[in-house]
């Protein structure tokens, strides 16, 4: 074959992929059940959310919607912690409780012909948790020592001040997942007992899952193992303030740190409260990817790191906007500084190269966004958070290619707020001082929750 | 097991280039996926980290791609990229919609056979700081992170290929010339150094025209050394302490075991799960569990073309001493290696080792990777059951045998301990 290696190769015709179907249905007992059947391998993944996350922590009790997570699984139905862990490592189950800011997740990956006895477990974890005091205690212990050991990681530190600082504090988004040692120390066996029994309840859980099954089959395993449950619960109301402030340094010390760790952010509007496909091309622009303008600056041009990224963290309720980096300490000062020039600059809107790149990219990936069973149950969470409807992911392509840059530039100009956006360093302050105060801004200490000192 | 078959077909270019072509229609996807045969192990002295740099020279472009072109064109295209770099070997990937095959391999090709010509000083300064910021990123400003380095440091004797860590040291980081990474490029960048893989939803005769097109007139230059290894053990134990910035301290043991896909490496994998797998496993329930002295606790073989370790690695709780930790070990070893394992421990541990491996063929990334292993390790790619079936013959008796073995020989303990004063 001739060839000039010149040319770039140019894609062949179109490819047609069609989108797996969702199916949904509702039990009676108001359990939301969302699902992909996907045949490749006889593999079934599901994630029940019940909406208790950390958001619903009330003031001086930050913590215990992860603490019940963690101790929800450690006996059961007069099974023990080891017996139920045992009984699923011996199908071959993965089954993990976590908590995050909005739900309660338990997730289960399992071979299908597993299913049914990996569920007889899932549904005593769920149903009958028998919270016991010598369980309870071992996992306080556990976490509190977890939040020690956290401690040590810059970028946990760093993110964690950040979040605190960027909502106001009656915003539940403010405060870490995991708690604060001191309010966890406080918490009582009581404390679960009356989370878990005021808030999980089928009407506030969907279960989504992909797995080879047909629908109708995998309905008729999930109702005999989730038929019999039915509490309810009141639902509680919370309010979600922004907080925008004008730009300051945040610093926390933390001697002899080679490095800084930087973030800069803002507070942003929720995810259903503004046109959703600009913002996602914009920060593909911004900082969303490797060739994005944010890192071919900092990492490509100038070599100050490893990687710099941007991101919008959408919660339900709220959201945030941060670029996320670290650098050595002598190039503090000017990554920071390109990083605010950088959203400064965004402001004046995107070529039409740069947009045409964002949107070739974002629609030609989509396809493998529903690669494996754990991104399409990813997917299918992400549409229960945000209430998407099923509409979301056929009309994305072109929802995508009808973002004109005026609509970008909007959105940067809305969306991108250099002047409210703060800063937050965890490093050497000795290293650090004399150079931050060449930036001009405010510079304040804080502790590593956030906290001015 | 018929999902682990993997339909195939293996051949070799003039060059020497080996190819390997899977066929999987199931999603319009094409993973492309190379091996080089050169990973850390091949560096020399005062030039460690040298492999892993020049991965990252890989992706700043080649004779007709220019500078930060090769990450744009596959990301313009939808698809995702990647590298890796470990001890044996350096990988090279991409997974495209199967439509832009042709870019990746014209991608591919070019960096392959043209990429001298548009290696500069100015790019190498650049990714040499990029790759120091790594260095500090993931290693130096890491809570631990300068252990992993430790510990092969004092396993193996100075010289081993498996005496340093990949990233390499600071100091030889910044010294690499435009010459190291040329001659790198010339001794261990050619075809007849490399296999490829093409996995996902490709027509195999025009695929083989492509590959022949883009590849074909690459031509092979100078031929690697392998790295002299003689079979060494250390033979008495080496205790090292080491402070750093942590609150917990931890105590890292390794042994010397024995390669990848020898008979005892899938046996030392099934110890490692018993002493630490899972939640009941031996090490957890009585370290973490039970007397919870311990924050958490893994076990893991770590092997390789030239060499194997098995490390045991635990966190103290809060004031509690790493010798506590350390007596709780042995003595679960002495168990073991006395009264051997329960068979409901071997089931679970195979269960779960099976389960795992059908899971991870969701990926097709992890396909292409994995045919690409095996050919490297065993010479045929489609050992999907072979691996597999190495764990199922495995009975209590052997995984004794092995725990005696290589657990009761000479080890390094490395105790990494808190430098906070108010402890």
């Amino acid at each position: 074959m001739m060839i000039n290696r010149k040319v770039k190769p140019e894609s062949e015709k179109e490819l047609f992929f069609n989108l797996p179907e969702i199916q949904e249905v509702t039990l009676d007992n108001g359990l939301r059940i969302i699902y992909i059947q996907k045949e490749k391998l006889p593999v079934t993944r599901l994630n029940l959310m019940i909406e208790c996350g950390s958001k619903f922590d009330q003031a001086g009790k930050k913590g215990l919607s992860n603490l019940t997570s963690m101790v929800l699984d450690e006996g059961a139905d007069g099974l023990s912690a080891l017996e139920i862990s045992d009984g699923f490592d011996t199908l071959g189950s993965n089954f993990t409780v976590n908590s995050d800011d909005e739900s309660i997740n338990l997730k289960l990956q399992t071979l299908t012909e597993q299913l049914e006895s990996s569920l007889n477990l899932f549904s005593k974890v769920l149903l009958k948790p028998d919270f016991r005091h010598l369980d309870f205690e071992r996992q306080k212990r556990k976490v509190l020592t977890r939040l020690l050991q956290l401690s040590d990681e810059p970028d946990f530190t760093a993110q964690r001040i950040l979040e605190y600082l960027v909502f106001s504090q009656s915003n539940p988004y403010a405060y870490p997942s995991l708690g604060y040692i001191e309010d966890i120390e406080n918490l009582e066996i009581d404390d679960l007992k009356k989370y878990y029994s005021g808030k999980f309840s089928p009407s506030n859980s969907n279960l989504v899952a992909a797995g080879n099954s047909k629908f109708e089959d995998f309905i008729k395993v999930i109702q005999n193992y989730f038929n019999d449950w039915n509490s309810s619960v009141e639902r509680t109301d919370l309010t979600y303030d922004n907080k925008f402030e004008k730009k300051k340094i945040f610093l926390f010390n933390k001697k002899d740190s080679v490095q800084s760790e930087i973030r800069i952010g803002h507070s942003s509007v929720k995810r259903n409260s503004y046109s959703f496909f600009p913002r996602l091309l914009l920060n593909a622009i911004l900082g969303g990817q490797f060739t994005s303008r944010i890192n071919l600056n900092l990492r490509e041009a100038k070599g100050y790191t490893y990687g710099a990224f941007s991101n919008f963290n959408y919660f339900k309720d709220s959201a945030f906007f941060y670029v996320s980096t670290s650098v050595s300490n002598e190039n503090t000062v000017d990554a920071i500084n390109e990083i605010y020039s950088e959203l400064e600059n965004i402001r004046n809107g995107v070529s039409d190269a740069e947009l045409e790149f964002a949107k070739s990219s974002i629609i030609k990936k989509f396809p493998s966004n529903f690669e494996t069973y754990r991104q399409i149950t990813g997917n299918l969470a992400t549409k229960v958070i945000h209430s998407l409807p099923n509409s979301f992911f056929n009309s994305y392509i072109d929802n995508v290619s009808s973002v004109s840059s005026e609509l970008i530039k909007k959105a940067a100009q809305d969306l991108i707020l250099p002047d409210n956006a703060f800063c937050v360093i965890v490093g050497d302050k000795n290293k650090l001082e004399d150079s931050l105060k060449t930036t001009g801004m405010d510079i304040i200490e804080v502790d590593d929750k956030g906290k001015i000192l | 097991m018929k999902l682990l078959n993997l339909p195939y077909e293996k051949y070799k270019l003039n060059n020497g280039l080996e190819v390997i072509l899977h066929k999987d229609t199931s999603l319009p996807l094409v993973s492309v996926n190379i091996w080089y045969k050169v990973g850390s192990a091949y560096e020399e002295k005062g030039k460690t980290g040298l492999a892993h740099l020049f991965e990252h020279m890989m992706f700043q472009g080649s004779e007709n791609v220019p500078k930060e072109m090769h990450f744009r064109y596959i990301q313009e295209a939808g698809g995702t990229l990647n590298g890796s770099t470990n001890f044996d070997r350096t990988n090279y990937y991409e997974k495209l919609p199967s439509n832009s095959l042709e870019l990746a391999l014209w991608l591919e090709s070019d960096r392959m056979g043209y990429f001298l010509s548009a290696l500069t000083k100015e790019k190498l300064d650049n990714q040499k700081s990029v790759v120091a910021n790594e260095r500090l990123e993931r290693y130096d400003n890491q809570p631990y992170g300068l252990a992993w380095e430790l510990v092969l440091k004092n396993l193996y004797p100075e010289g081993h290929p498996y005496s340093w860590a990949t990233i390499g040291y600071l100091d030889d980081i910044k010294n690499y010339t435009l010459e190291d990474v040329q001659n790198f490029f010339r001794v261990h960048y050619t075809p007849d150094n490399a296999a490829l893989v093409i996995a996902g939803d490709i027509e195999l005769n025009k695929t083989k025209d492509l590959i022949d097109k883009y590849f074909g007139s690459i031509i092979p230059s100078v031929q690697k050394k392998e790295p002299a290894i003689t079979d060494f053990r250390i033979n008495k134990n080496i205790i090292i302490e080491h402070l750093d910035n942590v609150q917990l301290d931890r105590l890292y043991l390794a042994w010397h075991t024995d390669k990848i896909y020898t008979n005892d490496d899938p046996t030392l994998d099934v110890l490692a799960d018993i002493l630490s797998g899972s939640k009941n496993s031996r090490l957890h329930k009585r370290l973490v569990f039970d007397e919870e002295i311990s924050q958490d606790v893994s076990a893991f073989q770590f092997s390789g073309k030239f060499g194997g370790m098995f490390m045991i690695i635990s966190t103290a709780k809060p004031g509690v001493s790493l010798d506590r930790i350390n007596k709780i070990i042995f003595d679960e070893i002495e168990t073991v290696i006395n009264r051997g394992v329960e068979d409901k421990e071997l089931i679970k541990t195979k269960n779960g080792i099976k389960a795992s491996y059908i899971y991870s063929m969701q990926s097709l990334d992890n396909i292409a990777d994995r045919l690409n292993m095996y050919n490297f390790y065993l010479n045929e790619p489609n050992k999907f059951n072979f691996d597999l079936l190495r764990y199922n013959n495995i009975n209590n008796k052997d995984v004794a045998d092995v725990c005696r073995k290589y657990l009761s020989s000479p080890f390094v303990e490395l105790r990494v301990i808190s430098n906070k004063k108010n402890k």
